[in-house]
């Protein structure tokens, strides 16, 4: 009897300990579109949790038209920004999208909205749902 | 030693200490962080442009009070505001210490095909009163951007979706319409907040 109590105490245990999404989003920042603007930023760190390599190739939301993937970057004092093809997150590394770097351009808002949702993708692939609300601007 | 004798020797180190230590202040001024000072300022250049207003700028507008000039455009959403923002967080600061006078926040677009003067307007109005929006003719522009050693270029896109290249420096001109220094990029704003006293103090 104590055996079992002990081994059904393991068992709850194990099962309390939630394993870790494989892709974690945190520190998300998505900015209002400025005045007259159509278009906006988004910044997040992703966190790979699995053995392997993950990447994302586009992303959705149903408060946008359009969601790119960008890059600023400067070199020789010149600002560029660029799209990119994909995000990759190593295995077991955090990737930080941030000002002045990797960063989501969100165009064209489809509705008002206090918040925003994304959906990250590998293809056609589901790899990751955000849902934020809007931060009022920029900081 | 009696202990008066001792009082007065822990007088004379203390002011022996206080006496290098000002000295080794007054030998070192301090010096700009992130601003590059040019050696002999250099005069804006003859151009045509407008504000947000429709008002005609040119090299007199500048005439009268600092500046701090900033080339970029408002379909830009992670670098301009970004930039704008720290510009404009710098400025409270210094009007917090009451720093004065206070350099005016001037935008300069690089992409005058899409801001017109009421889209730099609205954009502006966003990130404070006073700041200054220039826009107009691609001819002109170039004329003070040339002269200014500013480089930007349109990327291939669609009407509505194309980006511009451009320099990502803040250029500090001064009360006689001169390119008196430079910020280059990356920009944060305690290097504003350091040096732009001590480069107005040294006017």
């Amino acid at each position: 009897m104590r055996i079992i109590q002990l081994s059904l105490l393991l068992l709850t245990a194990a099962c309390s300990q939630e394993t870790p999404a494989p892709l974690v989003a945190s520190d998300v920042v998505i900015t209002r579109p400025l005045p007259g603007m159509t278009m906006s930023a988004g910044y997040l760190s992703l966190s790979n949790n699995s053995d392997a390599t993950i990447r994302i190739t586009r992303v959705t939301s149903a408060q946008f038209e359009s969601v790119q993937l960008h890059e600023t970057t400067i070199e020789n004092g010149v600002s560029r920004m660029r799209a990119i093809a994909a995000l990759e997150i190593p295995a077991g590394e955090t990737l930080t999208l941030q000002r002045g770097g990797k960063h989501l351009m969100l165009m064209r808002p489809t509705m008002s909205s206090e918040t925003v949702s994304l959906r990250f993708l590998d293809g056609d692939n589901p790899v990751l749902t955000v849902d934020a609300n809007f931060e009022s601007g920029v900081e | 030693m009696s202990p008066k004798n001792v009082f007065v020797a822990i007088l004379m180190a203390v002011a022996l200490a206080m006496g290098i230590f000002l000295g080794v202040r007054t030998q070192a001024p301090e010096e700009p962080l992130a601003a590059f000072v040019l050696p002999a300022p250099t005069p804006l250049p003859e151009f045509a442009l407008v504000d947000q207003s429709g008002n005609t700028v040119t090299r007199d507008t500048f005439r009268g009070r600092w500046s701090l000039v900033f080339f970029g455009f408002t379909h830009c959403p992670d670098i301009c505001p970004t930039t704008l923002q720290i510009l404009a967080t710098a400025q409270e600061e210094l009007a917090e210490s009451a720093r004065s006078p206070l350099p005016r926040i001037v935008l300069v677009s690089v992409d005058p095909e899409r801001d017109t003067p009421e889209l730099m307007g609205r954009y502006l109005d966003y990130f404070g009163d006073g700041h200054l929006g220039i826009t107009g003719s691609l001819d002109e522009l170039k004329k003070l951007t040339t002269a200014l050693g500013i480089f930007f270029e349109k990327q291939p896109g669609t009407d509505e979706n194309y980006s511009v290249d451009h320099s990502a420096a803040v250029l500090v001109i001064n009360p006689a319409a001169e390119f008196h220094a430079l910020f280059s990029g990356s920009h944060k704003a305690d290097n504003f907040v350091h040096d732009l006293p001590l480069i107005l103090a040294s006017y």
